[in-house]
């Protein structure tokens, strides 16, 4: 197989940390995408972009949101391409997906089925926050939306999850 | 939950934004608020709770086959990654390749398996698959394992030459019959009806008449 030659600066740790944080990266594209096959591709592509790209991260402490900003533009990117259907929540719920199912924690199930049901408006900075560690500025910056707009869209995903965490939802902001 | 000035709206759009970056003057107000210090352990909680829910294990996200198709059919063009111990850029046809020896990899124990299986067990295995086998050499391991997305036949047979491992793998089209070399292994992808199977060899090549007979003998 043609690998990516070793023993160069940086080659090997660098593979490492990709390998690392791949789980979170599928994981996190699965949210964005709700769908399982649609971010598996999305992380090969971002994976191959980071690697192409592995000289322009000059903090590895910059690695996770790195990687997950380029996954997020790869999500972007084949939907615009590939004008791939959305997703229907009542189709993602008849198909069982992770958001969905039970695993005797039902609380926690709830918690899932209203993030797999946020606007992607919403979900996807909260996403990008809790999953992928980005700032708020971070997430301003790579959505191209300004920072309180940000700060309002994840007020009203953490608003909307307070009742299904049995919280009294806080007054809405403008 | 009302905020009851401007400075409590404002400290809970931040809280309910951001609970974790908050700017010091919102940390400020929050020292001196029992209700937006409530809020914010409120909040707080919550978050926790979100991230718990965020990360759900990767096998709870099921695989809906159809986008995969079209994608996997342009990645031809594309060089596609695969990660198993380090990263290296191949076509998606050795991408497979390297997922087969990345899998029989986690499975090491199955090489050192020697008594043969009773035939009913493969035959539970392939079953789980809807594969179907004509097969003469004997079966020591077989599993029916998950491999992207679907349930597949990975098993175990004896030759002459060592144990050789198969996979088969119905929803894996692949162009043509290639061999391969990783991690000590040697394999051969091979093409059948809609799908291929792996076969994969440890000591030396795959003997070319057991890959004869593979092809020749898999139906689904």
């Amino acid at each position: 197989m043609n690998r990516a030659p070793r023993g160069t600066t940086g080659t090997t740790p660098f593979a490492r940390l990709l390998e690392m944080l791949r789980p979170d990266l599928l994981r996190f594209a699965s949210w964005l995408a709700r769908d399982r096959s649609v971010a598996e591709d999305v992380v090969q592509e971002t994976l191959i972009r980071a690697w192409k790209s592995r000289d322009e991260l000059k903090d590895q402490a910059a690695l996770r949101p790195w990687l997950f900003t380029i996954a997020r533009r790869e999500h972007a990117r084949l939907y615009e391409r590939k004008r791939l259907p959305t997703v229907d929540v009542d189709e993602v719920e008849a198909l069982g997906d992770p958001a969905l199912a039970t695993e005797g924690d039902a609380a926690l199930d709830d918690l899932r089925r209203a993030i797999m049901q946020l606007p992607d408006e919403y979900r996807e900075p909260l996403v990008m926050q809790v999953l992928g560690g980005l700032s708020t500025a971070e997430i301003a910056r790579e959505l191209g939306l300004s920072q309180p707009a940000v700060l309002t869209r994840l007020f009203r995903a953490r608003n909307r999850l307070r009742g299904i965490y049995g919280l009294e939802p806080a007054e809405d902001v403008e | 939950m009302s905020a009851t000035g401007p400075e409590c709206r404002e400290a809970r759009l931040h809280i309910g934004a951001a609970p974790h970056e908050l700017p010091a003057a919102v940390q400020s107000h929050v020292a001196g608020c029992a209700a937006c210090q409530r809020f914010l352990d409120e909040t707080r909680g919550l978050d926790g709770r979100v991230r718990q829910a965020l990360e759900v294990p990767l096998t709870r996200f099921r695989e809906r086959a159809a986008p995969r198709r079209w994608y996997a059919m342009a990645a031809s063009v594309v060089l596609a990654l695969v990660i198993a111990g380090g990263v290296w850029f191949v076509r998606p046809q050795s991408a497979l390749a390297g997922e087969v020896v990345s899998h029989i990899e986690h499975e090491a124990g199955s090489w050192e398996q020697t008594g043969r299986l009773p035939g009913s067990d493969f035959a539970a295995v392939l079953e789980q698959a809807g594969v179907q086998i004509d097969l003469s050499v004997p079966v020591v391991y077989a599993a029916a394992c998950i491999f992207r997305g679907h349930r597949v036949p990975h098993f175990v047979v004896t030759t002459a030459s060592g144990p050789v491992t198969v996979m088969v793998l119905p929803h894996e089209k692949i162009r043509m019959r290639s061999r391969f070399s990783e991690s000590g292994m040697h394999g051969v992808l091979v093409p059948v009806n809609e799908g291929s199977i792996a076969i994969v060899a440890r000591n030396g090549e795959v003997p070319e008449s057991l890959a004869a007979q593979l092809a020749g003998g898999v139906h689904w």
